[in-house]
């Protein structure tokens, strides 16, 4: 069995898609050759099933080589870890798809696909619904690993930083993006004004849309009351949260919502969006309350309930996004494209 | 789904309406409310509530009305439905609330109790209440964004009066049936009266999208308007456009599965037209329906909604209108229509099909032009306003009956609304009503201004500018107000999953990319698909004998004829 995993990033790399692709690598457990387009930072923790082609991230030349190397190692099966690498892929290529990037109409040679890995059920359906796509397709979500996370007493240093001894605070973790804009930010703060005034909001993350998120903020007179931390260091994640009393995030474009998961894993009741993957990563409303987005009515009765009830526990139902579950379903997926009736088409 | 009635001696100087007024106001109502009854007086006379009922969610007698909360503190009349209320009553309880029934309505008790006036923002539905909180000795009344569900007030000074119809404010005797100018000038310049007008001069409806409080002795106080459609595309405007196709429709799935929630079969008025056809197809997905088409010996559409209502596997009534019968049933309907309107034949004779086949409930596709810019006017009025001189040549050109008034229209979105809309023209009304009756009316109407004063915030841009005055205008001045009258006098509920303020919201900054329309009908078979657009009417010019005699067009004539029936 030989596999070859063409990804964006994976090793050094930061966000949700580098992590999917990781978490995949080490799930199926199998020897996987993986090539990506881009490596950002250290890499570090290859497990042994891995061999990752970090020279193929160099230069253009160095990726078609890397390419040329896999296609002629005649590998049993091919993934794509990207809709962009799609023309570049071969062999029948496994497609995995994330969100954005896969809801709108594009050119994308689909039927060249032997099937489609999606990580969310409304990824998959807008995806087969702007392309008429009839091949197999097959969910696998985000997985969280739940020992990385865990309930912890609010770390001193940070409560002292961010000045929230005393308050109540709500946390979204996100790119700050001008080109987006659809994580949420906006709706939360138009909704501070209506709440109590030891309510407080923190939103995790660097990006372009900074100022115009802060002047936002000093125009509806809440500057006060909204933390920036601008990029912050990812191993302080698991604090972050912890500082905080609820996860809020009514947005319009998450494929998936891998936040959530981490959220919950720290004892964070959640607020999520009804209108994108979020549903989906709160189980249809099973692991925390749904919001529409647009609605500023239903998001403040959302916080004042949730900061009312108060409370932290992992939810039992988070068990579905086990690393274990993952693993399962990823091997299953395999098994089921490699069977012999799957590649006779 | 009901009438509802109240009323409040506010002013202690005030004598208190008597019993006898609410029962006729309530009574005149039977037919909205077929199902139960009920009035409730306080102690001292000062406060009324009334309610016909047509029951849809929680058949039991636990859902009469008048309702008091658990607390007995707090009562409701409700007419309407909360499409949402399972998840509201959830939230509730888990805050700590306690219920006796199932209804929507007690539902709306105790989130009044916990968010006050914020609650309406939180309503996903239509709906007109009056709520009576004998803890603060203040009535709370609202109405729904879009005005789907009709609220008629008459304030003396004294008391004010509240009920669903116009004519059942009449009905108690205390209230003046003379004639508004404003109205009467205003049902012949658009077709229908618009807000906050009435025909009757003591009467003014409550406009779609505000609440208000009534005070012991102040009366009306802290009116507020908690949803502006023009506001929804002003917000619009600069927010980033998701991909169209895929997005539009999982929310319009979303709002029709909100829009089936119901105790009772649920049917769908089904034209060969795209919005009611596509409506069909994503209801069929989550339920059985009973689909109902009208067919007429002049014309019909019958046999292409009979096909796709086959294809789609419900059961179908086709239901055949005879000029002999729109002649037998002109009476009634002119003595159900509330106030006086061009329109509104049509939901009469689908809703009696509905009614006979022993349905209470059924879908409708109105509100697709409005939401998809469907109408022509999305096209000619931008024209009309930047470039009057071009559209006035085209005008001439075509021999357009309008082409001479555009000039004198062309300069703001409200005049070309206007002049695309408008039945008669201002100068024409003395030849009407009298040149007093006439010169008061216009007067008082300020139609203009009232015009222009409906694009409050700016929309911004020209899709949003149209699409509010469609909304705002016709749409809920007379396709939704004769919505209403004509489907609750045959006792069936009208829902309408394309009139839903939460689709707007969720939609307009996909509609202002403009392909909406395409969207919705992309998944229909094309003998649907590729029909040129056609009207949901009936041929009312072959049966009344209209005939254009140079001067007046048929729908002009059809106006005379509906104003005798109420001056």
């Amino acid at each position: 069995m030989s596999i070859v995993f063409l990804v964006s990033d994976a090793y050094g790399g930061h966000g949700g898609i580098a992590l999917f692709n990781r978490q995949f690598c080490e799930a199926i457990g199998v020897p996987v050759t993986v090539i990506p387009r881009v490596v950002r930072g250290e890499i570090r923790d290859v497990p042994p099933n891995v061999t990752f082609v970090a020279e193929a991230a160099k230069n253009p030349f160095a990726y078609l080589r890397a390419l040329a190397a896999a296609r002629r190692s005649k590998p049993e099966l091919v993934i794509c870890g990207h809709m962009n690498l799609l023309p570049v892929a071969f062999n029948r290529p496994l497609l995995v798809v994330h969100g954005f990037e896969a809801w709108k109409r594009r050119r994308a040679s689909l039927h060249k696909c032997r099937g489609v890995i999606s990580v969310s059920a409304l990824t998959r359906d807008r995806l087969v619904g702007w392309s008429g796509y009839t091949g197999p397709t097959y969910v696998l979500p985000n997985a969280v690993r739940l020992e990385q996370y865990g309930i912890r007493p609010k770390r001193a240093d940070l409560v002292e930083r961010y000045r929230v001894a005393g308050k109540r605070l709500l946390l979204t973790v996100g790119r700050l993006d001008s080109a987006e804009r659809s994580k949420g930010f906006d709706e939360v703060l138009e909704v501070m004004a209506g709440l109590p005034e030891d309510v407080v909001y923190m939103i995790a993350g660097g990006g372009n849309d900074f100022p115009r998120l802060q002047k936002k903020a000093a125009d509806l007179g809440i500057a006060h009351r909204v933390i920036f931390t601008g990029l912050f260091d990812e191993r302080d994640k698991p604090d972050l949260y912890n500082l905080a009393d609820v996860y809020v995030m009514p947005s319009r474009g998450e494929g998936f919502g891998f936040v959530f998961l981490e959220a919950m894993a720290c004892g964070l009741p959640v607020i999520g969006s009804k209108a994108d993957g979020g549903r989906e990563a709160l189980r249809d409303g099973e692991l925390g309350l749904l919001v529409d987005p647009e609605s500023r009515a239903e998001l403040r009765a959302a916080i004042v309930e949730t900061l009312a009830r108060g409370e932290r526990r992992v939810p039992p139902g988070l068990d579905y996004f086990s690393f274990e579950k993952f693993a399962e379903r990823s091997r299953a997926i395999l098994d089921v494209t490699r069977s012999p009736a799957a590649q006779t088409r | 789904m009901c009438g509802i009635t109240a009323f409040f001696a506010y002013r202690s100087t005030a004598a208190a309406p008597r019993r006898e007024e609410l029962e006729a106001i309530t009574a005149r109502m039977i037919p909205r409310g077929p199902d139960a009854g009920g009035t409730w007086i306080s102690p001292d006379g000062r406060v009324g509530l009334g309610s016909r009922r047509l029951a849809i969610i929680d058949l039991s007698p636990e859902g009469t009305q008048p309702m008091w909360d658990s607390a007995g503190e707090l009562a409701i009349v409700f007419n309407g439905e909360i499409y949402n209320y399972a998840e509201l009553r959830a939230s509730l309880e888990r805050g700590g609330a306690r219920f006796h029934s199932h209804t929507d309505t007690e539902v709306l008790l105790e989130l009044y109790r916990r968010d006050g006036e914020r609650m309406l923002g939180l309503l996903r539905g239509m709906f007109a209440f009056a709520l009576w909180d004998t803890r603060s000795r203040r009535m709370f009344v609202a109405r729904d964004p879009y005005g789907i569900k009709p609220l008629y007030l008459a304030d003396d000074g004294g008391v004010i009066r509240i009920a669903s119809e116009v004519k059942a404010l009449l009905a108690g005797g205390v209230v003046s049936s003379a004639i508004d100018p404003a109205g009467a000038a205003g049902f012949f310049l658009n077709g229908s009266v618009p807000e906050p007008f009435t025909i009757r001069k003591d009467v003014r409806a409550i406009e779609a999208g505000t609440s208000f409080f009534i005070e012991e002795e102040r009366g009306r106080v802290d009116a507020r308007r908690y949803y502006s459609i023009a506001e929804v595309f002003a917000r619009a405007a600069d927010k980033h456009l998701v991909d169209a196709g895929v997005f539009v429709r999982e929310r319009i799935d979303e709002s029709v599965r909100h829009h089936l929630v119901s105790d009772v079969p649920v049917g769908i008025f089904l034209s060969a037209g795209i919005d009611s056809s596509a409506l069909a197809q994503i209801a069929a997905k989550h339920t059985k329906l009973h689909s109902f088409t009208l067919s007429f010996q002049e014309h019909s559409e019958a046999p292409l909604a009979e096909r796709f209502s086959n294809e789609l596997g419900m059961a179908h009534t086709t239901r055949l209108v005879s000029p002999k019968e729109f002649l037998d049933d002109l009476p009634r309907i002119f003595e159900r229509m509330d106030q006086p309107t061009i329109d509104g034949v049509n939901t009469w004779f689908i809703s009696k099909a509905v009614h006979e086949a022993g349905v209470k409930v059924a879908l409708s596709g109105v509100g697709g032009d409005e939401l998809f810019g469907g109408y022509p006017s999305f096209k000619n009025i931008p024209r009309i306003v930047h470039y009057p001189r071009i559209a006035h040549l085209a005008a001439r050109a075509r021999r357009h009956p309008k082409a001479g008034q555009i000039p004198t229209h062309a300069g703001t979105y409200g005049r070309a609304y206007f002049l695309q809309r408008g039945l008669f023209f201002p100068d024409e009304l003395p030849h009407i009503l009298g040149e007093e009756a006439a010169r008061e009316g216009i007067e008082q109407l300020a139609l203009f201004d009232r015009v222009d004063a409906v694009l409050d915030p700016d929309p911004l841009t020209a899709f949003g500018r149209v699409a509010t005055l469609e909304a705002a205008l016709y749409m809920r001045n007379q396709l939704l107000r004769d919505a209403d009258w004509a489907s609750m006098a045959h006792s069936v509920e009208v829902r309408t999953p394309l009139v839903d303020a939460w689709l707007l919201r969720q939609l307009a900054p996909v509609l202002l990319g403009g392909n909406g329309k395409s969207v919705l009908g992309s998944t229909l078979p094309p003998y649907l698909r590729d029909r040129p657009k056609t009207g949901f009417f009936v041929p009312m010019k072959e049966w009344l004998d209209l005939r254009p005699d140079g001067t007046t067009t048929r729908m002009r004539s059809w106006a005379r004829h509906v104003w005798e029936a109420f001056a």
